[in-house]
């Protein structure tokens, strides 16, 4: 079989070559030993078939195999049938009549039984059995011949091994002209006993063979035809179904119900705008935002400190709305009400008096200054002092009162000292800096809270002032741009004061002296005296210049460029000078009052005044109305308020008001609201006075008939003009005006 | 802080005609109280749900726009409130005449 075999091989693998569907092996080349015989292709193409045939090609019809034992070759062994296979063995029950068997039964008698006694038995058990061969026969003729072949294959296997390789191979080649050969040798080489003995041995084989198929038998399995395939099929174990049901706690339930207004949503919206930036924020690099959380207050504080500013705002409307009720009336009159006997009093007017402000701890104390504030209309300062000056408080107080709320003062700072004079910055509306008794000057800043009491205070500066303050002023701002007051004091100075960061510095600008002669000390030496001033007042223009009143009543007009020599001096009253103001409109007449009881009005560069008013009683301060170049009041000590016109009366007052009973308390202090019709007044008793001016006291200019395009305030330059020239041209005299005050 | 709040109320309640004054949490609970307590309950009480019934109205009408205060005038008294997310202020007041 293995020439068939190669050949095979070798064209299939000649097809491997040329199916062009395994070209993607390596090409390769057949490696052929040198010696190979060549065969034509023709004969390699030749298609051999398979025929079946009776004689096995394989069969070996001598072999031999080296016999130690005996030291020599000897036939092996092999079924006598050869070449035939069996394929049906039936072994009869007849023997031989001379065989030894045969003998041996006949000795022993069996050969006289007859046939009739013995047969039946003996016939039947022997047919039985050949039944069962019969039967069994099929079956057992497959696996024997299996056997069989195995068991040649396995001897041919055996057999190989010992056998050299060529010879072999020879003995192959050579199979069908060699066979006959083969068994000649085996004739003559091997004696007739070695065929008697592979006889007998054949025949002990088949019988075993038998004996075999009987006993095996029933254990023999089919083999598997491993050529063949077969289908099998196994059906798994199928489980059972089964239908588990379990249930699970329900989830807990709520209902929920709301309404959806288009500000919820709105809010929502506002919400989530504010998350996605802050995520925004959020995304930055850290470093920018570690920066930020440094100076950042955490979310509590922020949340807390505008909640606190909010109840606080609240607090002060719901303040606001309970007193507008309360003085409604009030309210109602300083809005609407005007005196309607003002008709039929020509040039003659009244106050009426509207709220009164008055603050708890400091009833006791006068109001030493008062101040409209430039930005909010509705606000003023009122500085809590004392003038009496044997029976000094020990503290004052720094108030800002709004007329929306009469009762309770916005902003309330307790000073160390009694508080003489403030003056609100009008750069900025919520500085203010005040002068103490104690001759200290502070800033203060409304805004911040109680707690922070002042900004500056000049307690640690050099130079600061040894007496009261008297009057203090925001000037000009520095080159620096920091802003900068001037204060006067009783010591006689006039100091500049620069609010720098931080702290206070201060530049004394002059040092009033006073015609005093040098009066000898108590120790012999001569001490210069120097004269106190009083008031101060900067002129609206020119910033250099200022006045300053002094107490021996002596008005001297300074520069800051000269802190040596006055650039005028007058000798304006007799008493101390309380208040010295320019007119607003001409920057060359001011007014000034005196305890000495004297209103004057004069002119720049005049040492005469223009007019003079005696007014009974210690003036305590006067001021040119904002709203007419010809309109002042002034108040007393006697507890009353003049109001002058010197367009409608030179000589005497268009209004003349008690405001307060002259026997407990008097006026110290008033100011014009410069918006409103309205002046406040403070007296000695810590009580502000708001009083409304009636309208003739406010009598507006009316255009003439061929200027109707003019102005209110050229109107008003105009009317003081020609007033002016109606005094100037005739030469003043003192008497005159005197004695026109007689009748008051 | 609480001072000041107290000072505050103090300050109010001295006020003229004013016959009282509330201070309700954001929940609707009088916190501070110079009334009554059953009569502040009931102030908190309708207040809170009067406020927030005027806001929703404010709002409604323009979402950017907020209730800041609330004055009810009635024949006998006015009260005035100052609404907020975390408080509302109320003050009773009795007119003056």
């Amino acid at each position: 079989m293995a020439p068939k075999k190669k050949d095979i091989g070798a064209a299939s693998r000649a097809k491997i070559g040329d199916d062009e569907a395994l070209d993607w092996l390596k090409p390769r080349t057949l490696i052929k030993p040198d010696d190979q015989e060549d065969v034509p292709e023709a004969d390699l193409e030749e298609e051999v078939g398979r025929i079946l045939t009776t004689i096995n090609s394989q069969w070996i019809a001598d072999e031999v195999a080296y016999h130690y034992g005996k030291g020599m070759f000897v036939t092996k062994p092999k079924p006598t049938f050869g070449k035939a296979y069996p394929l049906y063995i039936h072994q009869g029950t007849a023997i031989r009549k001379d065989s030894d068997e045969a003998k041996a039964q006949i000795a022993a008698g069996y050969g006289m039984v007859g046939f009739d006694d013995a047969g039946p038995k003996r016939v039947k058990i022997k047919k039985t059995k050949t039944e069962e061969e019969e039967e069994e026969e099929p079956e057992p003729d497959q696996p024997a011949a299996d056997e069989a072949k195995g068991e040649d294959d396995h001897a041919a296997e055996e057999e190989k091994p010992a056998e050299p390789e060529p010879e072999k191979g020879a003995a192959e080649e050579q199979k069908p002209g060699e066979e006959g050969e083969a068994t000649e040798e085996k004739g003559e080489g091997e004696v007739g006993e070695e065929a008697q003995e592979v006889e007998q041995e054949e025949d002990d084989n088949l019988d075993q063979i038998l004996a075999e198929s009987f006993v095996i038998k029933p254990r023999v399995k089919k083999l598997a035809n491993q050529f063949n395939f077969c289908e099998r099929a196994a059906l798994t174990y199928n489980y059972p179904r089964r239908s588990v049901d379990t249930q699970t706690v329900p989830p807990p339930r709520a209902n929920y119900g709301a309404t959806a207004l288009q500000c919820i949503i709105f809010d929502y919206y506002q919400e989530d705008y504010a998350r996605k930036m802050k995520e925004k924020e959020d995304e930055k690099p850290k470093r920018l935002r570690k920066k930020k959380a440094k100076h950042a207050k955490t979310e509590q504080q922020i949340h807390d400190e505008k909640l606190a500013q909010r109840i606080r705002e609240a607090w002060a409307i719901l303040e606001r709305l309970v007193n507008q009720n309360i003085y409604d009336d009030i309210a109602q009159d300083y809005r609407y009400w005007d005196d309607p006997s003002d008709e039929f009093r020509e040039g003659m007017g009244s106050l009426l008096p509207l709220w009164k402000f008055q603050f708890d701890p400091m009833r006791s104390h006068a109001v030493c200054d008062v101040q409209w504030n430039p930005h909010y209309q509705d606000l003023f300062a009122v500085a809590y002092g004392s003038l009496d000056f044997t029976c000094q408080q020990k503290v004052g107080c720094l108030c800002l009162y709004s007329i929306k709320n009469p009762a309770y003062p916005e902003y309330a700072v307790i000073t160390e000292s009694p508080v003489i004079c403030l003056d609100v910055y009008k750069e900025i509306p919520y500085l203010i800096c005040v002068g103490l008794y104690d001759g200290n000057v502070c800033v203060y800043n409304a805004q911040l809270s109680l707690e922070s009491q002042y900004q500056y205070k000049s307690n640690s500066v050099r130079d600061k002032h040894s007496n009261i303050v008297w009057e203090i002023r925001w000037g000009r701002r520095l080159i620096d741009g920091e802003p900068s007051f001037f204060s006067i004091s009783g010591d006689g100075r006039v100091v500049q004061w620069a609010v720098m960061p931080g702290e206070l510095q201060a530049t004394t600008i002059i040092t009033l002296t006073s015609n005093v002669p040098p009066i000898p000390g108590p120790d012999g030496t001569m001490l210069t005296v120097n004269s106190c001033g009083s008031c101060i007042c900067f002129h609206p223009e020119k910033t250099e210049i200022f006045m300053v009143g002094t107490e021996d009543g002596m008005i001297h007009t300074c520069s800051l460029k000269y802190n040596r020599n006055y650039v005028r001096s007058i000798q304006g009253h007799h008493m101390p000078v309380y208040r010295i103001n320019y007119n607003k409109y001409n920057n060359s007449i001011y007014a000034s009052c005196s305890g000495d009881w004297r209103v004057k009005i004069w002119e720049d560069g005049r040492d005469e005044p223009l007019f003079m008013f005696e007014l009974g009683s210690p003036v305590g301060d006067v001021k040119w109305a904002p709203y007419s170049s010809t309109v002042f009041a002034a108040c007393t000590a006697d507890g009353k308020v003049y109001v002058y016109d010197l367009n409608v009366d030179k000589y005497r007052p268009i209004c003349v008001q008690a405001v307060v009973s002259k026997k407990t308390k008097k006026l110290s202090r008033l100011d014009f609201n410069s918006k409103l019709p309205v002046i406040v007044c403070g007296d000695t008793k810590g009580t502000c006075h708001v009083l409304k001016l009636s309208p003739n006291l406010r009598v507006m200019c009316k255009p003439p008939k061929k200027a109707q395009g003019i102005d209110q305030r050229t109107l008003q330059i105009m009317k003081l003009d020609k007033l002016l020239s109606l005094v100037r041209d005739p030469p003043f005299q003192t008497g005159v005006v005197d004695e026109k005050f007689e009748d008051d | 802080m609480a001072n000041e709040a107290e000072e505050t109320v103090r300050k109010l309640s001295m006020h003229k005609g004013v016959a009282g004054v509330i201070v309700v949490n954001g929940e609707g609970i009088p916190i501070k109280t110079t009334l009554d307590n059953h009569v502040s309950v009931q102030y908190a009480g309708l207040m809170t749900s009067l406020v927030d019934k005027a806001k929703a109205v404010v709002r409604d009408l323009d979402p950017s726009n907020d209730l800041t205060f609330l004055r009810i005038r009635s024949r006998k008294s006015e009260v005035m409130v100052a609404p907020d997310k975390e408080f509302i202020l109320i003050v009773v007041q009795n007119p003056v005449e």
